[in-house]
């Protein structure tokens, strides 16, 4: 998709937040929140729902004032800062369009109120509504508008005054499957484009994997994890992150002076043992392959017996049992020698996983 | 548009426009049957709204005698009380509706603000006074604002004044009882508008940088005129027709058309003098309300240009 | 609730249609006011009656002439006889829809003059007078007498009431602008003379507080303070007093007026009706009203009775000594004007 060069980069501003703590009740929202949000970059909020992504989103734009805690935007404290003043963009995730106004209205809303010149203001509002491409929508009523279109009139409304950070969330959580990864990619597009520190929120693994530039996993009100895509799917910190985000198996392992051991048998690991928690091994079905003859040195080889076995089109799925009763999914391309190495159901199978997809995970409390 | 276009079968199909006859009747058949469901209502309707105001109508076009004339409508020309009324009768209307929707809407919205229990309470409070009846609530005004009456003395004792005020028995009585009577009708149909006004919107109002204030102004109270004029609306037009507050609190200063229509059918012995009167209190109404709904739509036109 | 069963049975007799009627033709259907004032003509008149002539008497109460003519003009009529004020029983005999009553059978020799009519005969009276705050004005010496006096705010400062529509509002305004009393209804009797009482009104309308519309009103009215002067019906004034209101009024230049039965036409007892206002039409009866309401009998005869104490007696409309002081209301008058002077003093109200 091709972004129109129109509205200017904004300067971005870092969020710094500290000891953000936020309960109702003995529920604790938020609990103790430590998050460095970089300038410019796009950040998301990943979670299970009622994990406090919300909350956190709404204390960064003034609507949730926390028990206690620091929220700054550069060098500004803006924790006790009523939100008409704290200058961030926000896409609500019902979008919250005024049906009493036209789009062109409610784009120019934030514009009239910062007593920009009408016809400058009209302008801008255009030039906004062609960068979300809905040039010449202006005299729309909302409610002539489809959901799509809804939101991206959201977003220009947000984006208009050039604020440094702009916060949404879960703004396509109202849009089907097609048009939200349309969308995913076009609000990926229009960040590099504006350059303004976004954060996100979602409790969808897939947009977060898409989108972010970095995730923050929020569980119970705590940051679990905070990584880049990549990293945080191929290490995650803890079992609830390696759980939450993509699919895996857990083996218990023993560990001994640095090193752990499955069933007796040593694992080639990735890094090295953090001794100071319990660990689990993780398996990812698609990092698990099944083997023909004899290993490769830097792989760890696990014996099983096939269970099941499942065609899904352009991948499969088998699921085998361990020695010790362990039932691990593999996943794995269709392509014709795979499959022709794939055993019956109730053969002996080799699996194989790679020293560098070898992780042990901090053993879940959940 | 003519049964006959919908006649089946009336017209040979086309061949690239496969059934559009067929579906074209079941439109039809569809129609009529949702005419025949609503038929019961309709007739009712008819009946208990249309026939006695057919027959108002016809009425006020007979003389004593019975025969066709239109005296009924020359007296009103005639004399010089009638007009007087008609405008007394709109200047209360539109007075109380003005202060019903003074003292209403900062009511609803404080309502609207509150928790749901409390706010529950509250609404009850709001709506005792329906409970009571009317002319009970009439004469507690009446007993609360007279010469000698509480207000009065509180004041003079206090040292408010000196000389009893005329409170009651004129426009500002009447004012005062009939703003208490209708201020639920206001109350209730702008407390429910602004219910069902999305908080979000004012989350995002303020986000976009608007203060408390404003975003009061331009988002939620835009947003609860729709549930102002209904509320605007009925108080208007139940006022237009309102007797026992006037008569009692008005002290006879303040005559409007109702009381006329009573006095019309002792003086005259014959409805077709009363009835005029109500087929153009009926006709003013209608002509009042068609402008105002021109105006405020043209109002709503002339907002969304400037916004 | 008294209005349905009329109405109920107005449905019901005019299914049962005239076969019903005979067969309860010794029963008569006498409706009323109802409240206090019904109260007292059910014991002092109606039941007494009702038992010398040994038939059954059925009450109810209603809504004025206006019924009447409903059930004369639908050919239902179910009412025998009714009480209504003067105006409603000449009105109803100009427009036909009452039975002419036969004096030969009902003596109204000595009747107060003026109390009776062709198509309804009076049974009671009462006064509009004016009444007077008697701590405004607490000088009896010095108490306001006349209608003169009424009008005199200089000479008696303080609020006024008159009544908001012109029945018995015209009469004083002629007497306070210096028509002797038996000279009122002929100086009425031109558009000249009702504009100059109308003119009179309106010199006095800066000062008129309220303008009553209901009986129960002006003695309210008087009862808190709440005018300092206002005319109204005597009874209503009696009754405030003993209330305890500071007020007190005279029977000096005020207008009498009465209330009479009638018998509407096509009445299903009509003979029986006419019997029954026969008898109840003698001074006997109507000597025992006053104990339970202080309106005055038609009768003069109840006076000599002995029945009604002599100190009531004398504070009654009729009373011979109070009589001799009033103008008797013209119902001949107000048949002929009250259109045009009810018009005038509307215009008069909502200037
Ligand atoms: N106003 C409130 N009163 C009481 N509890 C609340 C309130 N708002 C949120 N909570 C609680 O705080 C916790 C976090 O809520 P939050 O809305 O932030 O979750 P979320 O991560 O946004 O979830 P979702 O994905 O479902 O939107 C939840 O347990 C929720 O029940
Ligand atoms: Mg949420």
């Amino acid at each position: 998709m091709a972004v129109t060069e129109t509205v200017p980069r904004s300067e971005a501003l870092p969020i710094t937040i500290r000891r953000v703590t936020k309960t109702y009740g003995q529920v604790f929202a938020l609990d103790h929140v430590d998050l460095d949000v970089k300038s410019g970059e796009f950040l998301t909020l990943l979670g299970p729902s009622g994990s406090g992504k919300t909350t956190l989103l709404m204390a960064l734009a003034g609507f949730t004032r926390p028990d206690h805690g620091s929220v700054s935007f550069g060098d500004t404290e803006v924790v006790r800062m009523p939100p008409h003043k704290r200058d961030v963009g926000m896409v609500f995730q019902n979008y919250a369009l005024f049906p009493h106004m036209t789009v062109a209205a409610n784009v120019a809303f934030p514009l009239k109120l910062r007593k920009v010149a009408k016809a400058e203001a009209r302008e801008r509002a255009e030039r906004a509504l062609e960068t979300v491409q809905l040039g010449g929508y202006g005299e729309r009523q909302i409610d002539q508008l489809s959901g799509g279109q809804r939101q991206r009139v959201a977003l220009a409304r947000a984006i208009v005054f050039e604020p440094r950070i702009l916060l949404m969330d879960e703004p396509l959580s109202a849009l089907d499957k097609k048009l939200r990864e349309h969308m995913q990619i076009e609000l990926r597009h229009l960040h590099e484009q504006l350059g303004m520190t976004t954060v996100y929120v979602t409790h969808d693994q897939r947009e977060a994997l898409t989108m972010s530039d970095r995730i923050a996993v929020i569980n119970h009100g705590r940051l679990m994890q905070l990584d880049e895509p990549r990293r945080l799917y191929d290490r995650p910190a803890n079992r609830f992150v390696a759980d939450f985000i993509g699919e895996g198996t857990f083996l218990p392992v023993e560990l001994s002076n640095g090193s752990a051991a499955y069933a007796g048998t040593p694992l080639k690991l990735a890094e090295a043992v953090n001794e100071t928690a319990a660990q689990e091994l993780l398996l990812r079905p698609e990092r698990l392959s099944v083997l023909a003859g004899a290993a490769e040195p830097e792989v760890n080889v696990f014996a099983g017996k096939v269970k099941e076995l499942v065609f899904q089109g352009e991948s499969f799925l088998m699921y085998a049992a361990l020695a010790d009763g362990a039932e691990v999914a593999v996943r794995g391309a269709t392509n014709r020698d795979v499959m022709e190495r794939i055993p019956a159901v109730g053969a002996d199978v080799h699996l194989g996983l790679h020293r560098d997809d070898t992780v042990l995970v901090a053993a879940g409390e959940d | 548009m003519a049964v006959a276009d919908f006649a089946p079968g009336a017209v040979a199909e086309p061949q690239d426009e496969p059934h559009a006859t067929g579906l074209r009747d079941d439109a039809f058949r569809e129609r009529m049957a949702m005419l025949g469901l609503c038929s019961p209502a309709l007739l009712l309707v008819l009946v208990v709204l249309v026939s006695p105001v057919a027959w108002l109508f016809w009425l006020s076009f007979l003389a004593n005698d019975g025969s066709l004339s239109l005296e009924h409508y020359e007296r009103m020309i005639a004399s010089k009380s009638y007009a007087r009324i008609f405008w007394t009768t709109f200047q209360v209307s539109t007075l109380t509706t003005m202060l019903c929707i003074l003292i209403g809407y900062p009511l609803a919205y404080f309502l609207s603000q509150l928790p749901p229990r409390a706010a529950a309470i509250c609404l009850i409070t709001v709506l005792l006074p329906f409970w009571t009846s009317l002319l009970v609530r009439t004469y507690a005004w009446l007993v609360l604002l007279q010469r000698k009456g509480l207000l009065n003395n509180w004041a003079i004792e206090l040292g408010l004044w000196d000389e009893p005020v005329k409170l009651v028995h004129n426009m500002t009585g009447t004012l005062i009882g009939m703003t208490h009577i209708m201020l639920p009708f206001l109350v209730l149909p702008v407390y429910g508008a602004m219910k069902s006004i999305d908080r979000d919107y004012l989350k995002a109002a303020s986000n976009l940088g608007a203060s408390p204030v404003s975003a009061f102004w331009q988002v939620f109270f835009p947003l609860s005129l729709p549930g102002l004029f209904a509320g605007a609306l009925i108080v208007f037009v139940l006022c237009l027709g309102f007797f026992v507050t006037p008569v009692v609190l008005g002290g006879g200063k303040v005559i409007m058309v109702s009381m006329r229509i009573t006095d019309n059918i002792e003086l005259f012995f014959n409805w077709g003098a009363a009835s005029a009167l109500g087929v153009v209190l009926l006709a003013l109404t209608m002509g009042t309300l068609y402008a105002a709904s021109r105006l405020l739509r043209l109002d709503r036109i002339l907002g969304e240009g400037n916004g | 609730m008294k209005r349905r069963t009329f109405t109920v049975a107005t449905a019901a007799v005019a299914v049962l249609g005239l076969s019903a009627t005979t067969a309860l033709s010794q029963e008569l259907n006498i409706v009323s006011w109802g409240g206090s004032y019904q109260d007292a003509q059910s014991k002092a008149i109606f039941q007494p009656v009702a038992e010398k002539m040994g038939i059954t008497v059925k009450e109810d109460s209603y809504g004025g002439i206006s019924d009447v003519r409903l059930q004369v003009q639908a050919g239902a009529v179910t009412i025998d006889i009714f009480d209504t004020g003067s105006g409603g029983g000449a009105r109803g005999g100009a427009e036909g829809i009452l039975e002419p009553l036969d004096y030969t059978m009902i003596d109204v020799s000595n009747f107060v003059p003026g109390t009776y009519q062709d198509h309804c005969v009076g049974t009671i009276t009462f006064s509009t007078v004016f009444a007077y705050n008697t701590e405004t004005y607490s000088d009896p010496a010095n108490a306001p007498k006349t209608w003169a006096d009424f009008w005199d705010v200089e000479k008696f400062p303080g609020t006024r009431s008159m009544r908001s529509k012109f029945w018995g509002s015209l009469e004083p305004a002629l007497m306070a602008d210096g028509v002797p009393m038996d000279q009122v209804y002929k100086v009425l009797d031109s558009e000249e003379g009702i504009e100059r009482a109308i003119n009179k009104i309106r010199e006095l309308k800066p000062h008129i507080a309220v303008w009553w519309k209901s009986g129960a009103q002006h003695a309210q009215m008087m009862k808190d303070g709440e005018v300092d002067m206002t005319t109204g019906w005597n009874g209503r004034f009696d009754v405030a007093i003993k209330d305890g209101a500071k007020a007190a009024y005279s029977y000096d230049g005020a207008t009498l007026d009465y209330d009479c039965f009638g018998i509407p036409k096509g009445a299903p007892n009509k003979d029986l009706a006419m019997k029954f206002l026969a008898e109840a039409s003698k001074a006997s009866y109507q000597a025992n009203m006053p104990q339970y309401i202080t309106y005055g009998p038609t009768n003069r005869d109840a006076y000599d009775l002995g029945v009604i104490d002599p100190e009531t007696a004398t504070r009654l409309p009729s009373h011979p000594d109070n009589a001799a002081n009033q103008l008797v209301i013209d119902n001949a008058w107000y048949a002929k004007w009250e259109q045009h002077a009810s018009q005038l003093y509307q215009d008069m109200l909502t200037e």
